[in-house]
Order: C-alpha cells, then sequence, then structure tokens
C-alpha cells in the first residue's frame, strides 16, 4: 500500500496541474483574507447589521482560518477529482490497473495521497491568508489578534478541512468518470446550490438540516463569524466531511470497481 | 539469462459489449519459449481479448489465464506479465522517465529499472521530455519499456509494430527473438501477418472473434512459390517455358524439371512461373532471345493464405453465405493495412 501511495504521490508531482492549482488556491485565498479584513465591522448598507468587527475573535477566524478554507477549497477539490478522473481522461488508468489490478487498492491509494498534498494546500492557503489578513488589518488600525480565542485551533482544524475536500473530490471522480462532468457537477454543487439550498431550508426552519451540507459541516471546523448558519461542532463537522467522501468513492467503487478499461 | 515463461491459456472466452460479441467462445494456449502471432484483421476481438488476459476487461463466459491464475489473482503482476497495448496510455505532459517511475514505485521495483529500459529501448536522451511531444513510435518504445520493467516472464504485445521505421522494426524482431530464446512467452498482435511474419514462430489466427486456425507459421504456407517475370513478349516467354518444361537438364541450378508451370497473370501484367527459380527462368529467357523487364521471386504466398482465411470479415465475395453489414471503417483499414505491407515489402527488397 506504501508503494501505491509513492506511486500516486510521484503521479501528482509529475505534472503540473497540481502546482498550477495551489498557486491559484493562494492568490484566491489572499483575496478573500484582504475582502473579509477590509470590510469586517462595516454595515452593509440599507440598514443591514454589520458583521462583527476586527476586535472580535469570530472576525480574526473569519480573516485567518475561513478564509484560507474558504479560497482553496475549490482548487482542492479539482485536485482529487482531477486526480481520479485524469486516469481515464489519458488512459493511464490501463497501466495503473496493470501494475495494482485490485483496484479498490488504487483508490485508497490515492486518497492517502491527495490528503496529504491536501494538507499542502490548506497551509499554502493558511501562509496566504495571514499574510493578506495582517497587512490589511493593519492598515485598518487594529490589533492583528494572534491571541484570539480558538483562533489556532480553527487555523490548524481549517487545513484539515481543505485537506479533506481532495477526499471528496476522489469520491466524486471515483462516481463521475468524465473529467470536465466531474469538475461541473463539484463546482456547481459547491458554489451553487449548496447556498441555495441552505437558504431554502433556513426558509423551511430546517437549519438542523443545512448544518449537514459540506460547506456548512467545512464552516463548522473554522467557527468564523456568521448570523446565518448554526454550525456543528467542529469534530462532528470534520467527521461528517470524511462521511461524504467515503460514501462518494464507495458508490464510485461499487458502480466502477468491474467496469471494463477499453 | 533464462528466464522460464508461463503458459497463456484462454479457454471458452466470450465477450459481449451490449449486443455485439466481440470474442466467440475463442480457446486456444501460447507457450514459452517462443514469439507467438496473435493475428486477424481490425476488429476480430484480438485487443478485447488481449485486456480479458490483462484483467481490464471482464469475461461474459470463459477464462483467460497466465501460469493458470487470472491476472488479478497473481502476486507479482509486472513480474509475471509485461503489456503494452494499442491505445497510447500516456499522459501528455508527464515526461518518459515519470511515467516509468510511477509504475516502477507503484510495483515496488527496483528504482535503476526506468532507466535502464529507457536505454534499452533507446529513449535516454529524450527521458526528460514530455510524453505529448513523441511519435509514435517514441510512444511504442516507451511502451515497450513499460511492459519490460518488471522483467517478465511473460510478455503481452498489442500492434507493437505500428508506427516504427523499418529500422525499428527490424529492432523488434531481433528483441522479441531474443526474449523468446530466454525461456519467455511472448505474444504479439497483429493485424498485417508481413509484420510479424519474420519474428513468429507460431500462430494464433482470429477472426470476427472466433478462432480460425492455431498452429505453426510454416504450416499456413501452403502453395510452393513462383517467379514473377515481366516481358513485352508474353506469347514468346510462354513459349520458350512450354518447351522447357520437362525432363531436360538446364542451366545454372539444375533442372526446372517437369513441375514448371506458367500459367498465371498478375494483375501488375506478370506471368508467374512455378517449378523454377528466378536463375532459371532468366537463363531461359535469355536462350530464347526473350526480352525482360522484370523478374523477381515472389514473395512468400502466406500473406494471401491470410487475408483467405479471415477474408469473410469483408464481406460475402459472392453474395452468398457470408455476414452481412460489411463495417466501412473496416474495409478502409484493411485497404491501409494492404497499403502498409505493400510498403513493408518493399522495403524489404
Amino acid at each position: 500500500m506504501t508503494a501505491l501511495v509513492r506511486s500516486e504521490l510521484k503521479k501528482i508531482s509529475s505534472t503540473r496541474l497540481w502546482w498550477g492549482l495551489l498557486l491559484g488556491a493562494m492568490l484566491w485565498t489572499g483575496l478573500n483574507a484582504g475582502i473579509t479584513a477590509g470590510f469586517a465591522g462595516i454595515e452593509p448598507g440599507a440598514g443591514q447589521p454589520a458583521s462583527p468587527g476586527l476586535d472580535t475573535p469570530e472576525a480574526i477566524r473569519s480573516v485567518y482560518a475561513a478564509a484560507a478554507f474558504g479560497g482553496a477549497y475549490v482548487f482542492a477539490l479539482i485536485l482529487g477529482i482531477t486526480g481520479m478522473t485524469q486516469e481515464y481522461r489519458y488512459q493511464t488508468i490501463t497501466p495503473t490497473f496493470l501494475v495494482s489490478p485490485r483496484r479498490s487498492r488504487v483508490v485508497g491509494a490515492k486518497m492517502v495521497a491527495h490528503l496529504g498534498v491536501g494538507v499542502l494546500y490548506g497551509v499554502a492557503a493558511l501562509v496566504a491568508a495571514v499574510a493578506v489578513g495582517a497587512v490589511v488589518i493593519g492598515l485598518r488600525g487594529y490589533d492583528l489578534g494572534f491571541g484570539a480565542d480558538r483562533l489556532w485551533s480553527s487555523m490548524v482544524l481549517a487545513v484539515v478541512a481543505v485537506a479533506l475536500w481532495t477526499l471528496i473530490g476522489i469520491g466524486i471522480g471515483t462516481f463521475i468518470r468524465n473529467q470536465v462532468v466531474a469538475i461541473l457537477v463539484g463546482i456547481l454543487v459547491t458554489f451553487l446550490l449548496e447556498p441555495l439550498i441552505t437558504v431554502a431550508l433556513n426558509a423551511l426552519d430546517l437549519e438542523a438540516v443545512g448544518k449537514f451540507l459540506p460547506s456548512n459541516a467545512s464552516s463548522a471546523l473554522m467557527a468564523p463569524s456568521n448570523s446565518f448558519v448554526d454550525y456543528l461542532d467542529w469534530w462532528a463537522g470534520g467527521l461528517v466531511l470524511v462521511g461524504y467522501a467515503v460514501v462518494l468513492a464507495g458508490l464510485g467503487l461499487l458502480a466502477n470497481i468491474r467496469r471494463d478499461v477499453t | 539469462m533464462r528466464r522460464e515463461g508461463f503458459p497463456v491459456e484462454v479457454a471458452g472466452l466470450t465477450k459481449m459489449f451490449g449486443s455485439v460479441k466481440a470474442v466467440d467462445d475463442l480457446t486456444f494456449s501460447v507457450q514459452p519459449g517462443a514469439v507467438t502471432g496473435f493475428l486477424g484483421p481490425n476488429g476480430a476481438g484480438k485487443t478485447t481479448t488481449l485486456r480479458c488476459l490483462l484483467g481490464l476487461v471482464t469475461p461474459t463466459a470463459g477464462t483467460a489465464t497466465i501460469g493458470g491464475r487470472p491476472y488479478r489473482d497473481l502476486d507479482d503482476p509486472l513480474g509475471t506479465v509485461g503489456a503494452a497495448l494499442e491505445a497510447a496510455s500516456f499522459h501528455p505532459g508527464r515526461s518518459a522517465r515519470a511515467h516509468l517511475q510511477v509504475m516502477v514505485l507503484g510495483a515496488g521495483l527496483d528504482p535503476a529499472r526506468a532507466d535502464a529500459m529507457l536505454a534499452q529501448v533507446g529513449l535516454s536522451e529524450v527521458a526528460d521530455k514530455r510524453v505529448g511531444g513523441y511519435s509514435l513510435g517514441m510512444r511504442q518504445r516507451l511502451g515497450l519499456a513499460a511492459a519490460l520493467l518488471g522483467d517478465p516472464r511473460v510478455l503481452i504485445l498489442d500492434e507493437p509494430a505500428n508506427g516504427l521505421d523499418p529500422a525499428g522494426i527490424a529492432w523488434l524482431r531481433t528483441f522479441l527473438r531474443t526474449l523468446a530464446q530466454e525461456g519467455r512467452t511472448v505474444l504479439v498482435s497483429s493485424h498485417v501477418l508481413s509484420e510479424v511474419q519474420q519474428t513468429v514462430e507460431n500462430v494464433v489466427v482470429l477472426s470476427r472473434g472466433r478462432l480460425i486456425k492455431q498452429g505453426r507459421l510454416a504450416d499456413l504456407d501452403s502453395g510452393p512459390r513462383g517467379v514473377l517475370v515481366r516481358t513485352p513478349t508474353p506469347e514468346r516467354l510462354l513459349d520458350v517455358l512450354a518447351a522447357a518444361a520437362g525432363p531436360q537438364p538446364h542451366g545454372p541450378g539444375g533442372e526446372p524439371g517437369p513441375s514448371l508451370r506458367a500459367d498465371e497473370r498478375t494483375e501488375a501484367g506478370q506471368i508467374r512461373v512455378v517449378g523454377a527459380t528466378p536463375d532459371q527462368v532468366g537463363h531461359l529467357a535469355f536462350e530464347g532471345g526473350v526480352e525482360l523487364h522484370e523478374l523477381v521471386a515472389e514473395a512468400s504466398d502466406l500473406e494471401r493464405t491470410f487475408l483467405e482465411m479471415t477474408q469473410e470479415t469483408y464481406g460475402p465475395a459472392g453474395g452468398a453465405a457470408g455476414p452481412v453489414g460489411t463495417d466501412p471503417a473496416a474495409s478502409g483499414s484493411a485497404i491501409g493495412a494492404a497499403g502498409r505491407a505493400e510498403q513493408q515489402r518493399m522495403a524489404s527488397q
């Protein structure tokens, strides 16, 4: 199994996609953190309440931890999806299955390898969020807030959440083998469908269901400033994410494990 | 170096893709120590059979085993079987070296094997270039290098000569023979007999998913070889040859003998003479004062035998019992195959 994991790491590192996605994650995260810090505590207008100011721990966690997750998780998701679908797209699945005819072990090795690279993505995003966030907070004249309540645990959990989204990507890619379709589905669900479902569930007084959606379960790990959703406990959020990844990959394996490679 | 191969056995193998029967109750075996050609026109089911052998395609019925075990149950897959399949299974953005290293790491092989195999197939200088820029011939070599990584006892190659230049084909021929002489099992598929006929000892011939023939290549060679002659005065040549037929002593190389016949005209306007060598025919023409424009020994008749055996794939000749609905694409590639065979012949002359 360690041999297969090393093989998967070599697959990731030997093409250029991984660092392109990493660069994108860092840029997007920096922007995300800058905007979060820039607008924290400012009334959006039209009589709506302001988000918590930069002197609250919630706002600091939003800038340093939640922004890192929010900027990086889609890139981690795409890394995970392509980790599976590129094998079919370029037919490298043939040598892969020749090396390891037991196919479920290949998926397992991919999960372990991508979890590792996902941690790297999370750490890089965290660096970007802290760098940009601290500059903006400093410019606005606030304390940088590194001593804020639960900040450090939120930062660690943000890294964990980013890494878990690569697993969800592997799950999606195992289930949907077409790369374009898999990425579209992944992005549509997380960017469009999930927020809509959250709003709809809230309107129906079903927040208890909405907090189990993957993005909300992820946010539970970072405890950002939010007036909208009542999050799960952090550990429950993490378990929910692992659950999504395992269920998707399991379904994918069931659907595809014996499928012919032609 | 001795490396004993395992027998490859296919028994009652059937594979349906939807309602299409790609392989139909196929049974054959391939023995170690020889190169075996796996022959048939495009669409005959060769690739599907090989993919069943390699555990990539699940048979509808029957078994395909290597040394008595299905591929999925092998303890050391790459050390047992090395395979290069027709599809170009490479990530275009990955270098040749990285492609092999991925496999070496996954199979737990000696890390030095990747570079050693690149050297063996002559790709060392381009090892760090992205495969996307490789020619078809270079990809074939890389596929071969991948197949050899585990020093396998059984080698399964799908159309390995595709895209190779004549020098590459000559190199491949020697290489495969050496591997077989070391005791390994070597199975090479091709839809062009002339590509492999100088390489293989045994053949398994397939058409429409069914076994047409299994045996020694020599057994396919039915008719005697002839001599092809072109002359502006064919009638005179025929007279001269007719006079020579019979038990009379003649020129260099001994007697043409009573078996000399010259009854056939080829499409190119040549006269086909059997029962005599080119030397003898040339001498007869010289003595008879017949002007010759071409005098050549006929190539082996195998290609024709092969086509006759498998031609029902291309539809009925006389509208009789043959299957209906010939795939136009298949006919197109048959023409392509014939053209390529022609090139091969020209290159080897």
